[in-house]
């Protein structure tokens, strides 16, 4: 990076910390501190929320989802928006009218405190470890660029967050969230901008959809129904709707969100507006990818993206083999650029015949590259066995760095800090608020006094920031971290649903009979994944099934309710 | 909060219905615009 990038960069995160310091200050209690006093606008709801699932793992890894697989992953959000409804219809109203901290502290209401414990539990697990994923995505990024160690790395980022969470809880998180993803779509449209003017000359943005579509990477829609296939129309819609339904109605880094609307008809603007602008912004975070995809056909690309782990593999034995292979890959890079401009100029001409023949063409040698890639992959694990061989999340940023503009590098990995912070500040807020709320307060010591629980709140945020450093040094190693975010969550996700689902639609059901069916569906889903029955994401439709049906046949079996 | 949910009116619409319809229109379309561009582009 040059040094107008560093300046860009530091200034971006000092200017987001000091905002963050700024919104912390005044008097405050664990009231302002979890809930914002409950004077959030509908916008800042809607940005928060935004801001809190809009991880940085969503601009680094979903641009390269759609370079390698196609932007079929957009699919993968199309429940949204129908969640969005039902938490509107079901979810907010009771939120609100039972003034809760946190979605939690509802299910003692309704049943028992030991299904509430469980409850919250799953959720600290779940979103302990997510939250460590999410921090190490963004320093993977900065030790590859700048040759920094990666555990040194987790724990300077990290660091840097959790100064103004701590200090400010909920409104400095919910502003600064504002003020990130200001920054983050004017980045990112830049960015859009820059991949097609990149491109040669006479090939715009038209012309650059097309070579994209016949080399099946804007296969946005997919109808053909597979269990075992990640993203396709079906699997969106429904265990898209079931996986939305649980992250927004019962996970508190979101509910914790829309619960700092000063009115129930805030909070369900910000959730419907959410539903609104989410499969747009996905889109157009996808193109993005589809574009780069575009970029490396005309421009040589790299036969690994992860730089620094290639020049590793360059040192060793296999060195010799890898620099052949690299040489047969740049051959056929360059036969796959003639090709490119033929298909493109068939294209422009309308020329039907001539582009399928061109298409055909470029195909075959493309997958002759991958097939000379996988041989690469294949060196690499020989040379060694830990190494990452994925390395989708460094299409983007490998494209970013290289190609970009100076200033604009620095504004871009500046971008990626600041999607991390938001979702990762939201989650420390969240993770401290249940915490405290559902199990110290509500187990340990019910009679302190407000400042105590003040500094306990503020106490817990630190501690759950050094947890998730230290989860994120162990995360570097599990490949595409967006899908390893998304299948922690189905594996706790569904089952939470289910909790809630009986809590609202079953009334006659108790807190016996789902606490041992929310047990009993969460072995199940874990061996379901464990043997790699179905696609991790019907595991969220499967395990709410799963706990309202067990729930149903258990509760004749214990004794009946008294309300 | 001093006005209960089921007074809230809210904003451009009579009732909240039309909002829900609003977004699940909204998906639908989106759903038929992406299938057109993936034949499109296809």
């Amino acid at each position: 990076m040059s040094s107008l990038d560093w300046v860009v960069l530091i200034a971006t995160l000092a200017i987001i910390i000091l905002y963050g310091i700024w919104k912390s200050r005044g008097e405050q209690s664990m009231e302002s501190y979890f809930l914002g006093n409950q004077s959030m606008p509908w916008y800042i709801v809607l940005l928060s929320i935004i801001g809190t699932q809009a991880s940085a793992i969503t601009f680094i890894s979903a641009p390269g989802q759609a370079y390698t697989d196609g932007m079929r992953f957009v699919q993968y959000y199309f429940g949204l928006p129908l969640a969005m409804v039902v938490l509107c219809i079901t979810f907010v109203p009771i939120f609100h009218k039972l003034k809760v901290y946190t979605a939690y502290e509802f299910l003692e209401k309704r049943f028992d405190l030991k299904t509430r414990t469980l409850t919250a539990s799953l959720f600290l697990i779940q979103r302990g470890l997510s939250t460590g994923i999410s921090i190490c995505a963004p320093s993977i990024i900065l030790s590859s660029l700048l040759g920094w160690n990666l555990y040194w790395t987790n724990m300077i980022m990290g660091g840097l967050l959790i100064i103004y969470t701590v200090a400010g809880g909920t409104r400095a998180v919910a502003y600064t969230q504002t003020l990130q993803l200001v920054i983050i779509f004017g980045g990112m449209f830049l960015a859009g901008w820059m991949v097609v003017h990149l491109l040669p000359a006479d090939i715009g943005f038209k012309q650059a959809l097309q070579v994209s579509g016949k080399m099946e990477k804007l296969n946005v829609i997919v109808t053909r129904f597979d269990w075992n296939d990640k993203y396709n129309i079906w699997s969106g819609l429904i265990g898209g709707f079931f996986l939305a339904l649980s992250y927004f109605g019962t996970d508190q880094s979101q509910v914790g969100r829309y619960l700092t609307a000063k009115s129930v008809k805030e909070s369900r603007m910000g959730l419907l507006m959410n539903g609104l602008v989410k499969v747009p912004m996905q889109f157009l975070i996808l193109l993005i990818g589809a574009m780069v995809f575009v970029f490396y056909l005309y421009f040589r690309a790299p036969i690994f993206f992860n730089e620094a782990q290639l020049a590793r593999v360059r040192n060793t034995e296999q060195g010799p083999a890898l620099a052949q292979l690299e040489s047969q890959y740049s051959q056929l890079a360059t036969q796959k650029q003639q090709q490119v401009k033929q298909l493109a100029t068939a294209l422009e001409q309308e020329d039907a015949a001539g582009a399928a023949s061109a298409k055909k063409v470029l195909k075959q040698t493309d997958e002759q590259a991958q097939a000379v890639r996988a041989e690469a992959l294949t060196l690499m694990k020989k040379a060694d066995p830990a190494a990452d061989t994925n390395d989708t999340n460094y299409i983007f940023l490998h494209f970013v760095v290289n190609n970009l503009p100076k200033g604009l590098v620095g504004l871009l990995i500046a971008i990626i800090f600041l999607a991390a912070w938001g979702s990762i500040a939201a989650a420390l807020n969240s993770l401290a608020s249940t915490t405290v709320i559902d199990i110290y307060q509500r187990l340990y010591n019910g009679n302190a006094s407000p400042e105590h629980y003040l500094r306990v709140s503020r106490l817990w945020s630190l501690i759950w920031g050094v947890f998730c450093i230290v989860v994120a040094q162990f995360a570097s190693g599990l490949g595409s971290l967006i899908e390893v975010v998304n299948v922690l969550g189905s594996w706790f996700y569904g089952v939470t649903l289910g909790i809630f689902m009986v809590a609202f639609y079953l009334k006659r059901v108790g807190g016996t009979a789902t606490f041992w069916a929310a047990i009993a569906a969460e072995a199940v889903v874990l061996a379901m994944y464990g043997t790699e029955q179905v696609s991790f994401l019907w595991l969220n439709a499967i395990g709410c099934i799963l706990v309202v049906v067990f729930a149903l046949m258990i509760q004749p079996f214990v004794k009946p309710r008294t309300m | 909060m001093s006005i209960g949910p089921e007074e809230e009116k809210p904003p451009l619409f009579p009732t909240w219905r039309y909002w829900y319809a609003l977004v699940i229109g909204w998906l639908v379309l989106l759903i038929v615009l992406f299938y057109l561009f993936t034949k499109t582009y296809s």
